[in-house]
């Protein structure tokens, strides 16, 4: 079999090889640097995506965690002032309820003071009218004859309303 | 998004054909190489075998070892590279996807830093040089005729390589590339075309003469080696004393330099001149100059154009 020198210029040849190299140019453009130039790209793309969200949700936790450290500085005045409310309401609260009981202390004194007094009163009247009677009948045995009961009966009630008012007077 | 069974076969499938495809080309090779090699004992250092010549106007076209392994092997590469990009995801599961990945932003960032952001389209090309070339050298490792050893495969790529620089020079100044030849006196013209000329030429007889020297000294040693064993084991029976003994394991190592690392370098090599010389010839400044000259003219053109009409009118 025949062979070429080991020197030896052949146009066609470089030619060939000259469109070989083109030809893995082209082929390499396009089946390796373009896919993988894609993914590289669609890569960076998600990536800066979630950098960017990663980037917003601190950006949302800083403006939470501000919003919270105001809330935490006034949080004190807060607690001391609901504090004061609070004791402020339970003594408004404790003094009406003083303010009630006394009250109703007053009306059931009152009450009573006035079931006494009618009690007084009607203890009098019974006394009185019995007083009058007793008196009467008294004055009737004494002096043995019927007299005008019923001037009598004024004469005495008259005098022991007298009684009665020192009575009240001393009350 | 699942993946079906049937969606994981056609993957494999795929994966299958495309394995084929890098190696066939190789196994085609190799088969031809031992089908057409005739028997010799002696040490022959020649070109590559012709095959058959085509007849072609000024030249006949000789097919030979050289011609089929560089396209056997650009089929190769082309398989390997389907065979890196085949399944590309966003989140990369594959390890062949890492290397294809690697590989272009590694290029991508040589070729960034020795040509500068104006060359940053090279970066394929600059990866098809070093592909070409790296594998080619390699194929030596199979026995096989490696097609870089051949001078007008060499001659291509630098024939190529000159055409852009001089298509660059040009871009940046066609009267200043001219000029350049002058510099700096005018009789030594000569000695600066000389010098254009030798740029591919250095190029070329580089890449190619290494791989060969690698190729000669591995023949040569190889058969030194061959007649060292016969010396030392000649007292023994006749077919004792044929086995090359130190045939065994020493071209090995010395194949590691002259076939491994001798070929990626000279990849390396000559895909680093081509970055430099075609950066090299190329000033942005004066390009972007002249190309602003160029749109002045055109707007006063236009201007110009524009008052001739309405003087006409």
């Amino acid at each position: 079999m025949q062979t070429l020198d080991v020197i030896s210029v052949n146009i066609w040849q470089i030619l060939i090889s000259l469109i070989n190299l083109v030809l893995l140019f082209l082929l390499l453009k396009k089946f390796l640097y373009k896919p993988v130039k894609k993914i590289l790209q669609k890569r960076k793309d998600e990536l800066d995506a979630q950098y960017q969200a990663a980037a917003d949700a601190e950006a949302i936790a800083q403006e939470h965690r501000q919003e919270w450290e105001a809330k935490l500085l006034t949080a004190e005045d807060t607690a001391s002032e609901i504090l004061q409310n609070a004791t402020e309401n339970a003594k408004r609260h404790g003094d009406r309820l003083v303010a009630d009981a006394q009250e109703k202390a007053e009306g059931i004194i009152r009450v009573a003071q006035n079931e006494a007094e009618l009690e007084r009163r009607k203890a009098t009247e019974d006394i009185k009218r019995e007083i009058v009677e007793v008196s009467g009948a008294l004055t009737e045995k004494m002096l043995g004859r019927e007299i005008n009961t019923q001037d009598h009966h004024a004469l005495i009630e008259s005098f022991i309303e007298n009684i009665g008012e020192e009575d009240g007077g001393n009350n | 998004m699942k993946v079906t069974d049937r969606q994981k076969r056609v993957f494999i499938a795929v994966d299958v054909l495309l394995i084929l495809m890098m190696v066939l080309p190789i196994v085609a090779a190799i088969t031809l190489k031992v089908l057409t090699t005739p028997a010799s004992d002696g040490v022959s250092i020649t070109g590559a075998r012709i095959f058959f010549t085509i007849p072609m106007p000024l030249q006949d076209l000789p097919i030979t070892e050289s011609q089929i392994n560089s396209f056997l092997v650009l089929i190769s590469i082309f398989g390997l590279c389907l065979y890196m990009t085949h399944g590309l995801k966003v989140k990369a599961n594959l390890r062949r996807q890492h290397i294809a990945e690697w590989i272009v932003e590694k290029v991508e960032t040589m070729v960034n830093e020795s040509m500068g952001d104006y060359f940053k389209g090279y970066a394929p090309f600059i990866t098809s040089i070093l592909a070409l070339s790296a594998f080619s050298s390699l194929l030596s490792l199979f026995g096989l005729y490696p097609p870089t050893s051949d001078l007008n495969i060499v001659a291509g790529w630098a024939i190529l390589v000159f055409g852009l620089i001089t298509y660059y020079k040009l871009k940046s100044g066609p009267l200043k590339y001219l000029k350049g030849f002058l510099e700096p006196v005018p009789f030594l013209a000569p000695m600066n075309i000389i010098g254009e000329f030798a740029t591919p030429l250095s190029m070329s007889f580089r890449h190619y003469g290494n791989v060969l020297s690698g190729t000669v000294i591995s023949a040569l040693l190889a058969s030194a080696l061959q007649g060292l064993s016969r010396m030392v084991l000649g007292w023994l029976p006749d077919a004792l004393a044929s086995i090359p003994v130190f045939q065994i394991g020493i071209p090995a190592v010395l194949s590691i330099y002259f076939d491994v690392f001798s070929g990626c370098l000279q990849a390396y090599i000559f895909a680093m001149l081509t970055m430099m010389y075609v950066s090299g010839g190329f000033s942005l400044e004066d390009y972007l100059l002249r190309k602003e000259k160029r749109e002045k003219r055109k707007a006063k053109n236009k201007k110009s154009k524009i008052n001739d009409n309405l003087e006409v009118v």
